[in-house]
């Protein structure tokens, strides 16, 4: 029964008008489309993961709207922002005029289809579902091309901003090209009213040498369903450093898949923040391919009322990359009886030469944590609410964009009761 | 200003703590040796009300009230301290929020007026001159890190945040430097009031000649065996503790 209801979804989504540029992808994507189906939780990698709710629903087009951004805005990034609402382009939101001179910064309807490596990253890989979709029928979104040796001194904010009456369906597609030696902090910001699904889908190429930091802030509206997937390949010595914030949506599921070449670092954390009956999965996918390369990935969920945490986090060395250091850890508070959290490292390992590490941890607050603030003359509230704010804002204190850490760490004390105890920045 | 009186008490049901008996005085300084695992720490834990040890007997008194009908957070707002043999590592909450949140408990409780984060910067830095610890720590996640001797430095800060009529400090001078501990012996004497005591635990006399106590006394098996002026602590450093029990023995026989 729920395939058919998952086929009209597909059908439905797909109903539209094909978007006319990147004709070829498109079509591959929905060629492999009309073969697959909404996965069910009989399909291992969605077992906890229910998106029947989500196959019931019917979506219209995407209407254009205007919203006030003036919220949203970080002093650090007014000048290098591009906005999309509804899926579409906002250019009288957008102001891209301190990005520096070199940097290729602009919406993806801008972009000539020469842009070729769209669609290309992560080709080793097979296609997710909502990848596809997305591909099908994305409307715009970013892309964002650092010359060689360039360091752009400002960090880049895109934000996707969706406002939805009826059920909607937008498709954010994000590529982010970094050339050899060049360095980029990045913002991406998901946020939004009423119900919707968002499924974007981030490309990332960060060349030899090259340093991408990349921080993704998931505040969809409480009705919405944000399924990401995020693509990145990383070059001989180069890093990529993520961190993603789950806040928001009744559903959302993040699919990292990263892969490194030799020397190549990566970091991959993450924080979700759960109550009422949210779910947050995080399917990630770490592939050492050659020697020498780190990987560090911390995974925090807090996770109150009747919510569900997931995380499956797998790590693959293949045979030949030997030095490889990769260290994972998922780390998972629950506060409430009914609150759940499912944790599964799964370590494949063909290398010898490795150091590999993994931890997970279901529990609740340390006792002697809570003690040694208590012997310091805080109550037991006080010190429950400081050491559940402590707990997440540990995934905060490296946020390089001040503002962007004060205001997470403010969503943060509000969402972990922690306002009263005054200013913990 | 302390009294206990045959004070026992027990952690999962194996009795620690045998029957101690101790006055503090408001103004004096008082030193605990003994070997490891006879029950110091654990003196000072139940002192402050860690959940982990029951007390099974006994009653104590801080102030003429009965300490132990107090929760530990209310302890430490009435002025008890205890500056731990290995502090906590809390991630994610700084250390400057940290001490201007129990700055502020403490402010509250006694009906003084609490520091908002521009006058508590003021206040902390002349706390951290006193400790002699560098800025970048108020920055950093409490204790998360820090070296051994950091967390000592960062408790006796502490302790010059929250001015405590009554602090224990457990083995402050493990993991200091020769330095360090003078800095922090300092600050300790800095800090004693006549209406303040302090009690010391230790097994080296190196911090005694640093913070002087009037009294020794030496703990052991859950007992104190034996309790003496200054120069105990000396003799104890030259003859070891086998003559003390051996004492104690003799005289619980006759
Ligand atoms: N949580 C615990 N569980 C079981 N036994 C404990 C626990 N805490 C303390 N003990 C036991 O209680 C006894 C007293 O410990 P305590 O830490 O008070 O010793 P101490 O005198 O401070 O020793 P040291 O000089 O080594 O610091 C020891 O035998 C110790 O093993
Ligand atoms: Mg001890």
């Amino acid at each position: 029964m729920t395939l058919a209801v998952g086929s009209n979804l597909l059908a439905d989504l797909l109903s539209g008008p094909r978007p006319a540029e990147w004709a070829d992808l498109r079509e591959e994507a929905e060629a492999r489309l009309t073969e697959r189906d909404l996965p069910t939780s009989s399909d291992e990698d969605w077992k906890y993961t229910d998106l029947k709710a989500l196959a019931g629903m019917s979506f219209g087009p995407a209407p254009k709207v205007t919203v006030d951004i003036s919220g949203h805005l970080l002093p650090e990034m007014v000048g290098t922002r591009q906005v999309f609402v509804n899926g579409h382009h906002a250019p009288h939101a957008s102001c891209a005029s301190a990005v520096p001179a070199g940097v290729r910064y602009f919406p993806m309807s801008h972009a000539s289809e020469a842009c070729h490596a769209l669609g290309s990253i992560g080709n080793g890989a097979a296609k997710g579902l909502f990848e596809d979709l997305n591909t099908a029928r994305f409307e715009d979104g970013a892309v964002i091309l650092v010359p060689k040796n360039l360091k752009v001194a400002l960090p880049l904010h895109l934000l996707f901003i969706t406002k939805a009456e009826a059920p909607i369906a937008v498709f954010p597609r994000i590529l982010v090209l970094l050339e050899r030696g060049a360095e980029l902090e990045l913002v991406e910001e998901h946020l939004g009213e009423g119900p919707y699904l968002s499924c974007p889908v981030v490309e990332v190429h960060v060349a030899e040498g090259a340093v991408l930091r990349h921080e993704r802030v998931q505040r969809e509206s409480a009705e919405a369903y944000h399924l990401s997937t995020l693509k990145a390949e990383v070059g001989k010595g180069g890093q990529y450093h993520s961190r993603t914030l789950s806040f928001g949506a009744r559903l959302s599921r993040q699919q990292p898949w990263v892969h490194l070449a030799e020397g190549a670092e990566a970091s991959l954390d993450g924080l979700a923040l759960l109550d009422g009956a949210q779910v947050a999965d995080t399917h990630s996918f770490l592939h050492h391919a050659e020697p020498g390369a780190s990987s560090h990935q911390l995974h925090k969920c807090i996770v109150d009322g009747k919510a569900r945490a997931i995380f499956n986090g797998q790590i693959m060395v293949a045979k030949g990359a030997q030095g490889t250091d990769a260290q994972q850890q998922s780390r998972n508070l629950l506060l409430s009886e009914t609150a759940r959290v499912d944790t599964k490292p799964q370590l494949e390992i063909y290398a010898d030469d490795v150091k590999c590490s993994h931890g997970a941890a279901v529990g609740q607050l340390d006792p002697e944590e809570l003690f040694y603030l208590q012997s310091r003359g805080m109550n037991a509230d006080d010190a429950r609410n400081l050491l559940t704010y402590g707990f997440a804002a540990d995934v905060l204190t490296h946020i390089p964009v001040a503002s962007l850490r004060r205001a997470l760490r403010q969503l943060v004390m509000a969402r972990t009761q922690a306002t009263s105890l005054g200013d913990l920045g | 200003m302390l009294s206990i009186k045959n004070l026992t008490a027990s952690i999962n049901g194996t009795p620690v703590l045998k029957g101690i008996d101790l006055e503090l005085k408001a103004g004096e300084i008082h030193a605990i040796m003994g070997p490891n695992g006879s029950g110091k720490s654990t003196l000072g834990k139940v002192l402050v009300g860690h959940p982990a040890y029951e007390v099974t007997g006994g009653e104590v008194l801080y102030e003429g009230r009965n300490l132990f009908e107090l929760e530990p957070d209310a302890r430490a707002r009435a002025g008890i301290f205890m500056g731990f043999q290995h502090p906590i590592e809390v991630p994610g909450v700084s250390n400057a929020a940290f001490l201007r949140l129990a700055y502020n408990k403490k402010a509250e409780a006694e009906g003084r007026d609490e520091l908002d984060p521009l006058e508590f910067d003021d206040f902390i830095h002349e706390k951290i001159k006193l400790v002699a610890m560098k800025e970048e720590f108020l920055d950093r996640s409490l204790n998360e890190g820090f070296s051994g001797g950091e967390k000592k430095r960062n408790e006796i800060l502490q302790m010059a945040v929250l001015e405590p009529k009554l602090a224990i400090l457990d083995e402050l001078d493990s993991g200091l430097d020769i330095d360090a501990l003078r800095v922090l012996g300092d600050a300790v004497n800095k800090l004693q009031r006549p209406d303040r005591a302090l009690l010391i635990i230790t097994h080296f006399p190196r911090i005694l000649e640093i913070i002087e106590p009037q009294f020794v006394h030496v703990l052991s098996g859950g007992r104190i065996l034996k309790s003496a002026g200054k120069e105990l602590a000396i003799e104890l450093e030259e003859r070891g503790y086998d003559w003390v029990l051996e004492e104690a023995a003799a005289g619980s026989q006759r």
